[in-house]
């Protein structure tokens, strides 16, 4: 684990599943990969916490997942937004956007 | 919310493919990731998805709950022991809890009944409530501003009811014509009275009690028929409803406190003026909404004062008081009540002890098992809340028996209750019973829940240190101990609260009420209108009834078994009473508005000797003490002392608010009249053929030579010989009159000791399986003691002192928190301070002893302990 790896904060790691879930559904290990790709491995997504935030979502009604065909041929179980969770991500965007930039307003204040 | 709902379904009853499903997501993920399925990895996440799933907590609880079960019938003996001692003390409890909400806590069963009120006349510079005037009722009617509706009560009327079988008496109350509707009670069957029939003159109705209707009339068509009644006419009108019953304070309404039949007061508008003299009403009202009891005292003080100077001679010094209904009709035995409540409290913490005690063994036992689910990975809080399941499991059981227990015990219990204790009709086992016993069982499961849970603590710190079972047991015999010494000191406090009482019982039945009670037989009879020559005041109006009593004593006397025989208007110790006003010829007359009073009794010629009361001085009654006889009076020796503290009081002449004089003839001895507990005070007997009023329920009492059961037939022949149209109630031997006289006190007194007892056994069971155990965990030292010299008797000691020590521990802070306790307790007590050195001793004496025997047999054990057995041990 790499030490500049930040935490995840509460509430982020959902946001970034809706997000990579967005253009395509993936199956678990996707996620993951795509969430490292597109935060330059700023965060890398252990199973012991994707698994349950998934199902959890899952629950929630936001994801839907059936079985299908990795692409190296394997089952694997893919995930994909459903409406209520494309609402959800958006919501999540504004809240997010919303934060980041008062966190920034903040510590440029002096 | 539907999909949250399947989610649930799918979580609960679909796991196995769930979990399958999640096995395979798993596995996958993992081959992607490192191109195998290390199992090893899988576990710890599958677990964190089953956590986050919805009901995960409930699916938790369910596994507890099976393995709670599954514990608990693994060791039957500890889960019947304890669900046992539970269902006692939560059934005892909830038994309790049910008669105080019955009695007390319930509201009254009426609509709105914060708003109901009692009013009374109240001198201005004493705290006695008085029943009110006829003629101040109808002014404070008119004159209050506060009040929605105001209605009086006279519980006097008694009616004889001819034309059905034998003719029986019936208990009358005679109401204004608000009364039904000012406590919200609509009829049964018919209507209420009109106010056009609570008029002199038009009141010829009647309504029946429920009860009555049902007993009388057979529950048939009843409404319009007509009655006779004392010899008139009376149209029934209406039926109370079956569950009214007129919540009332017994002593007021002379022990009956069911009414049979209710008829129209019919008060004339305006009051005669001698209606401000008599005082027989009670009188309710209901507040305005909005008004306080605050305000409605202010008005009732300005009627008062307005009344004081209109009617200076009848009104002044008097005020008016406001008491709410229900601190009327509960305040004598609220604080028995709570005491018992309190003392059952007492006898459940005990028990919880004792099973936290039996819980702390076992878990010494499970120790192993807690510390292998520990190293598995249960969580420190996963563990607590397994323990706290079985506890839970235990208190719930114990509670759904101890409910079952008091549905059995309530209605036997409400049979015993004692007879003058209001509302037992709403006593039954309801929704705020069954509240009460799940708050209860609760709470119980917490309070010994606790104990092993301090001990879970102990368990996974000392695993996880990898120590012995050494330090776990130093621990536990400290919170045994804290456990026996807490034990001790309630079981001493409810001792002592049941030595009190029972002192207390014991002295009132030794006070002696003035009078021979054995032997004597009484009975009380109605005599019909026939027999009054109208209600008018002054002597020589009733002959009639004169001549009945003289030709019922005749035959009497001369029943076998029967020694002598008279008559009396107001038994002793009955709850009848009746109390006079009086001057006394030569003495400046009292200012207006003080006056003096005293208690007034009819008796015939041969009462004194029958009743066995001394003679002081002069003379008693004789037969030629008539109507046509100089009038004579006797007092008793309190009014001899109170009234002539200098003078002999033979010969003085003294007046009722009437213009003849009469002149003490005797000086009879005091007798206890209201209660054993209460002092005498003054009183006058008059002959019973000179009484200035009408008693047409005069009480025959007979001595007889041997059991007074054996003259029962024999005297009520004798009656309907006399008069077949006078009916008798109240058959009872006097010894029946005094001990009714006490069932209060021998009620709570009974109950109180019951608790102690079962307390005190509790206790000494918990101290004796403390002590065993402590004593099989220290056999070895004991064997090593012995194995280097100590003899046997030296191990006794050692151990009976250990309990000594715990025990007087116990006993000290009981003693001190005796002390607050029995303070709560000290207006219960007759002739016995709640601070009786005597008792105080006794009982500590007493639960030492009981203490030091049930932990003699584990230090007996522990004197025998073999030195090579106990070694060979390790």
């Amino acid at each position: 684990m790499s030490s500049e790896q930040s935490e995840l904060l509460q509430g982020t790691l959902d946001l970034l599943i809706l997000k990579a879930l967005a253009l395509e559904p993936l199956h678990g290990m996707g996620i993951a990969r795509r969430i490292s790709q597109v935060t330059g491995g700023t965060f890398e997504v252990k199973a012991g916490s994707l698994f349950p935030a998934l199902h959890r979502m899952e629950e929630a009604g936001w994801l839907i997942s059936n079985w299908g065909e990795s692409e190296t041929n394997r089952r694997a179980k893919f995930y994909r937004l459903t409406k209520p969770g494309r609402g959800q991500l958006q919501t999540e965007t504004k809240r997010w956007e919303r934060i980041s930039l008062a966190m920034a307003s903040a510590l440029r204040a002096t | 919310m539907i999909r949250r709902l399947s989610a649930l379904y799918r979580n609960l009853f679909r796991k196995e493919r769930l979990d399958r499903d999640l096995e395979e997501e798993l596995r996958s993920y993992f081959e992607l990731v490192a191109g195998h399925g290390d199992p090893a990895h899988l576990e710890p996440i599958k677990e964190s998805v089953r956590d986050i799933r919805t009901g995960a907590s409930m699916d938790i609880l369910l596994q507890d709950l099976r393995y709670a079960f599954r514990t608990l019938a693994r060791n039957p003996s500890f889960s019947v022991i304890a669900v046992l001692t539970l269902a006692l003390g939560i059934g005892a409890n909830t038994t309790m809890f049910t008669v105080v909400n019955g009695v007390l806590l319930k509201p009254l069963p009426y609509p709105e009944p914060d708003h109901l009120l009692t009013l009374w006349e109240k001198q201005l510079s004493g705290d006695a409530l008085g029943t009110v005037a006829p003629a101040n009722f109808f002014d404070w009617h008119e004159q209050t501003r506060s009040f929605a509706k105001m209605a009086a009560l006279d519980p006097y009327p008694d009616f004889i009811l001819n034309g059905y079988g034998e003719p029986q008496r019936l208990a009358g109350a005679a109401v204004s014509g608000d009364f039904f509707s000012l406590l919200g009670i609509h009829m049964a069957l018919g209507r209420d009275f009109l106010s056009k029939e609570d008029r002199p003159g038009q009141g010829r109705v009647a309504v029946l009690s429920y009860a009555t209707w049902q007993r009388q009339f057979g529950g048939g068509d009843i409404i319009g028929k007509q009655l006779d009644l004392n010899n008139t006419g009376y149209t029934v009108v209406g039926v109370l409803p079956r569950d009214f019953t007129f919540v009332s304070k017994s002593a007021d309404f002379q022990a009956r406190n069911q009414f049979d039949v209710w008829t129209p007061l019919a008060l004339p508008s305006p009051p005669e003026p001698w209606q401000r003299g008599t005082h027989p009403l009670r009188v309710f009202a209901r507040l305005k909404t909005g008004v306080g009891i605050s305000q409605a005292q202010a008005d009732l003080d300005r009627v008062a004062s307005n009344l004081a100077r209109w009617y200076p001679k009848a009104d002044k010094g008097q005020g008016i008081a406001a008491v709410s209904l229900k601190q009327h009709v509960v305040a004598n035995v609220r604080t028995a009540l709570f005491a018992l409540l309190t003392a059952v409290g007492l006898v459940l913490l005990i028990a919880c002890a004792n099973i936290g005690n039996l819980l702390l063994s076992r878990a010494a036992a499970r120790q192993q098992e807690m510390s292998l689910r520990a190293a598995l990975g249960a969580s420190g809080k996963r563990l607590a809340r397994q323990l706290c399941t079985e506890s839970m499991v235990l208190s719930m059981l114990g509670g759904l028996l101890g409910l079952l227990f008091a549905c059995v015990a309530v209605p036997v219990l409400v049979r015993h209750l004692p007879a003058d204790l209001p509302r037992t009709s709403e006593i039954v086992v309801d929704k705020g019973a069954l509240a009460f016993t799940s708050f209860v069982s609760l709470l119980t499961g917490i309070l010994f829940g606790l104990v092993p849970l301090l001990q879970a603590q102990r368990v996974t710190a000392s695993a996880s240190l990898k120590e012995s079972g050494r330090g776990v047991v130093a621990g536990q015999s400290y919170l045994r101990g804290a456990l026996i010494v807490g034990q001790v000191a309630i079981a001493l406090i409810l001792l002592v609260g049941a030595g009190l009482m029972m002192k207390s019982f014991r002295t009132l039945l030794q006070v002696s009420p003035g009078f021979q009670t054995e032997h004597v037989l009484t009975a009380r009879l109605s005599l019909p209108p026939l027999y009054l020559n109208g209600y008018k005041f002054g002597t020589g109006q009733h002959r009639r009834i004169s001549a009945f009593q003289r030709a019922l004593l005749e035959r009497v006397r001369n029943l076998s078994g029967v020694q002598s025989a008279a008559f009396a208007a107001y038994l002793p110790l009955s709850g009848a009473d009746n109390s006079w006003s009086f001057e006394i010829e030569g003495r400046p007359p009292r200012p207006p508005g003080v006056s003096d009073i005293m208690n007034y009794r009819p008796v015939s010629a041969d009462y004194f000797k029958v009743m066995g009361i001394p003679i002081e001085r002069g003379r008693a009654f004789q037969t030629t003490d008539n109507e046509d006889a100089p009038l004579v009076v006797m007092v008793n020796e309190s009014m001899a002392r109170a009234f002539w503290p200098q003078q002999n009081p033979i010969g003085q002449r003294v007046r009722f608010s009437e213009s003849k004089w009469r002149m003490i003839a005797g000086i009879a001895g005091d007798v206890h009249h209201e209660t054993l507990a209460t002092k005498p005070v003054p009183e006058m007997y008059v002959p019973y053929a000179q009484v200035p009023n009408v008693e047409a329920r005069p009480t025959i009492v007979v001595r007889t030579s041997a059991e007074s059961a054996a003259v029962i037939g024999a005297l009520r022949k004798a009656i309907s010989e006399t008069d077949p149209n006078v009916p008798v109630d109240h058959l009872e031997t006097m010894q029946q009159i005094v001990s009714a006289s006490v069932s209060q006190s021998r009620f709570r007194t009974a109950v109180l000791f019951v608790f102690a007892l079962l307390a005190l056994f509790l206790a000494a069971i918990g101290l004796y399986g403390v002590m065993n155990y402590l004593v099989g965990q220290r056999m070895r030292e004991f064997g090593i003691r012995m194995a280097i010299g100590a003899s046997s008797g030296a191990v006794l000691r050692l151990v009976l002192g250990n309990a000594a020590k715990l025990v007087a521990m116990g006993i000290g802070i009981g003693l001190v928190a005796a002390a607050f306790l029995t303070r709560l307790i000290a207006s219960l007590l007759y002739g016995v301070t709640s601070s009786d050195a005597a008792t105080l001793t006794s009982v500590s004496l007493f639960l030492a002893a009981v203490a030091l025997l049930a932990s003699y047999i584990p230090a007996h054990r522990a004197a025998k302990a073999d030195p090579s057995q106990c070694l060979r041990y390790e």
